[in-house]
């Protein structure tokens, strides 16, 4: 009796365990990792991946949300393991394809001629496009109507330049008693008044030329000079100034009339600020015309990879039209990477945000060349010292285009 | 249950008679399988690592490439890394430009911070040692627990907390604002300015007012930012870590102080000898072999500071908590220059390896004595 009752248990446990093995040899595991900012993020991704593996039974992703991801990837290229898709941020896709460790697009992601050109051109490196734009941010000017109304000021417009917003400025800060202006003290906003002052960063042939002799050199310090003096003068604070992890923060608390942040403040401050009565407006245009800077990270495909069949399947589940929808009405703030549902995001967001939709005419990405990183650094300080009043504008930009030269001759 | 337990117990082994020879064998295996596992993680954790940051400080390995790829050479172009020979420390120690610049910033940032911390902190542990070695001293165990407390406790939570209470809306800016109304805020933990900085702005001297010479450049640092002094966001790191790491030097005073024979104190109260004489002629002396240990590794551990800066500041304002153990990580994570970073390490250990060795020979010249 109890033999029989053995063995048949022991039958029943080898034909599950066989079963779930020719299951496993059909199914093929994804891993994806990325970063999280925010619990909202995660869960928008969390849909679309549970929506990709209805779609496509056969293929599981396992997700990895790390909170040191730059880290972890870089540990995983160099083991020569490492997940079949990733986040490759702006400021990283040169460095990876260098290393070709990104496989190329090729003819792998559907409807390319949709997606934004500049978001196109972000993630090309030596004329090789490598991955289709997740999402995209723009950068606008957010504004704190109720302190513009106890000011008596007038509300920033699409037409607004260097000396509307200086102006406003002062009138707010004498107004209030508190600086008007919040900003991060780094590159990632003060390049967007490079732009604005007129300066670019690469020519024709693609050579690198921040600050490099001529309109760009004026550029740089024309731009500086602005952006020095509303600190000097005590209308602009960094967040850290007021206590606040970042400038978004510091905006919600309401120490500060105006800041100038990207999408991801959108569902930031409501779900954080609920009650904050702001609103949103294209950057100022400076002397050379108007200018803002995008954001925006890509899925990358491994070029060391099992399954390149599968991967694709996923990245392009994530970005086609229907992907790019699906970020558009079930998103967490960002743009999708696709003209053909800039409509749909206003929809679902509100016309409000039109300001962050409209900056994409003009807007530039802030692409630095692989290795580029001491630059960013050396720019940095530069700032910092000049608001300071420990080096002089001149002084900080010299210092940058020294390593520029620099690191271009290596 | 019962069965299974008596074997090993009850059944009668016939043990060989042992030679000496097989019995020293014996106690060989003994011993090298006690202390394997410590010997184990030393290999894996210390040494393989100390050699691959070596070889790889000779190469020009971005971090990036897999290793799997192996060496480049003209068969296999895809390489993950080649030999550089010492181009690494050349671009840190003697080519001018941004490397040598980011080194010797690294550097200078690092003896400010030692010679705060080691000093500071030796003299505070000594201090706080005698008094809770004091016979009269109710509560001695609180005490000690309490100086202790900060040691044990994780440095990544105490920088947290240390965060909460300098930020600009903190604990401290709030309370000095309580007690003078008039107090500009300060930026603790996002002030670039150095300490010396601002003691001479006091006197009116700043940088436009000291004329050319500080403009000069010594090894890519102009002279003016040398005597910087460290930044008051160093200064606040520098306070944190004397605060946490005097606990277990304390520990260390007061297992020397209890050494000290009484015969010798009672001696010197016969002499007529007075509290303070007894500590400067007695106690100091007697406690110089642990005086020298424990600025030994007072000195190791300042040069490697990393969690604190990590957590509180990643190097920044302006570079002025950036130290050459942040920079290692900077540079191979961030700026992906593994090979880079290894030689950082490399020089690094150079550094603290040689003030062992001079910390050793003053040492063994007190053996002598």
């Amino acid at each position: 009796m109890r033999k029989t009752l053995l063995v048949s248990l022991a039958l029943a446990v080898l034909a599950l365990a066989f079963g779930s093995l020719v299951v496993a040899q059909d199914q093929v595991t994804i891993r994806l990792w990325g970063h999280g900012s925010s619990p909202a993020e995660e869960a928008a991704l969390n849909a679309q991946i549970a929506a990709f593996e209805e779609a496509y039974p056969d293929i599981d992703v396992e997700l990895l949300i790390s909170p040191e991801y730059d880290t972890q990837l870089q540990a995983a290229f160099a083991s020569g393991d490492y997940p079949e898709v990733f986040y490759v941020g702006q400021d990283k896709v040169d460095e990876f394809a260098d290393a070709g460790v990104l496989a190329p697009a090729e003819d792998n992601v559907e409807d390319v001629d949709d997606i934004y050109p500049a978001l196109v051109e972000t993630f090309t490196y030596n004329g090789t496009f490598y991955c289709p734009a997740k999402d995209f941010s723009n950068l606008t000017l957010e504004y704190n109507i109720d302190m513009f109304d106890e000011a008596g000021v007038d509300y920033p417009t699409a037409d607004w330049t260097w000396d509307d917003l200086r102006a406003a400025s002062e009138q707010i800060t004498e107004a209030t008693g508190t600086p008007a202006f919040v900003v991060e003290l780094n590159i990632d906003r003060w390049f967007a008044f490079y732009v604005q002052a007129g300066g670019t960063f690469y020519d024709e042939d693609g050579n690198f030329v921040f600050a490099s002799e001529g309109e760009n050199a004026d550029a740089a310090v024309e731009a500086m000079e602005f952006f020095v003096g509303l600190f000097e003068d005590g209308l602009a604070v960094t967040p850290q100034d007021v206590g606040a992890g970042w400038a978004g923060e510091a905006f919600g608390q309401g120490a500060a009339a105006m800041t100038m942040e990207g999408n991801w403040i959108i569902q930031f401050l409501l779900d954080s600020y609920p009650d904050l009565n702001w609103a949103s407006a294209e950057l100022p245009a400076g002397p050379g015309g108007e200018g803002t800077l995008t954001f925006s990270e890509c899925y990358g495909v491994a070029a060391d990879n099992a399954h390149p069949e599968e991967s694709w399947q996923l990245v392009n589940f994530l970005t086609n039209r229907e992907g790019a929808m699906r970020v558009a009405e079930g998103g967490f703030g960002v743009m999708p990477a696709r003209a053909s549902s800039a409509d749909a995001w206003l929809e679902a967001r509100g016309e409000e945000y039109e300001p962050f939709v409209a900056s994409s005419a003009y807007a530039v990405a802030p692409v630095l060349p692989p290795g580029f990183q001491e630059f960013r650094d050396t720019l940095t300080n530069g700032l910092v010292s000049a608001v300071e009043g420990n080096s002089t504008v001149e002084d900080a930009i010299e210092d940058a285009r020294e390593v520029v030269e620099e690191l271009l001759e290596e | 249950m019962a069965q299974t337990a008596t074997p090993t117990t009850a059944l009668p082994v016939s043990r060989p008679v042992s030679t000496v020879a097989s019995k020293k064998r014996q106690e060989a295996i003994t011993g090298l399988t006690f202390i394997a596992p410590a010997l184990i993680i030393l290999l894996v954790f210390m040494v393989v690592p100390l050699i691959a940051a070596g070889y790889f400080s000779l190469t020009n390995w971005d971090g990036i490439r897999p290793l799997t790829r192996g060496i480049i050479s003209e068969e296999n172009p895809n390489g993950a890394y080649e030999f550089v020979g010492l181009e690494n420390y050349e671009r840190l120690l003697i080519r001018e430009g941004s490397r040598q610049e980011g080194f010797f910033t690294a550097l200078k940032n690092t003896i400010y911070y030692v010679l705060g911390v080691v000093p500071v902190q030796t003299f505070l542990a000594l201090t706080l040692a005698v008094i809770v070695n004091q016979r009269f001293l109710k509560a001695k165990g609180f005490f000690r627990t309490a100086f202790y407390f900060p040691s044990i406790t994780s440095s990544v939570v105490i920088s947290l907390i240390f965060m909460w209470l300098f930020t600009s809306n903190g604990l401290v800016n709030l309370a000095l604002k309580a007690i003078f109304p008039d107090y500009q805020q300060v930026t603790w933990l996002n002030d670039p300015n150095g300490i010396i900085h601002n003691f001479l702005g006091l006197f009116g001297i700043t940088r436009r007012s000291v004329g050319d010479w500080a403009s000069l450049e010594i090894a890519s640092i102009r002279l003016w930012d040398w005597i910087s002094g460290p930044s008051v966001t160093m200064l606040m790191i520098m306070i944190l870590n004397t605060w946490t790491t005097t606990g277990t030097l304390m520990v260390i005073y007061l297992a020397a102080l209890q050494n000290i024979p009484s015969h010798v104190y009672e001696a010197a109260y016969v002499d007529g000898a007075n509290a303070w004489q007894i500590f400067r002629k007695i106690t100091v002396p007697l406690l110089r072999p642990t005086t020298f240990f424990v600025v030994t590794i007072g000195l190791i551990g300042t040069f490697q500071v990393f969690d604190q800066i990590f957590v509180i500041s990643n190097g920044g304002p302006a570079d002025t908590t950036l130290t050459i153990a942040y920079l290692v990580y900077a540079s191979g994570f961030t700026d992906t220059r593994m090979g880079q970073a290894a030689a950082t390490a490399v020089l690094l250990f150079i550094i603290i390896f040689t003030f062992t060795l001079i910390q050793r020979r003053f040492v063994s010249e007190r053996a002598d004595v």
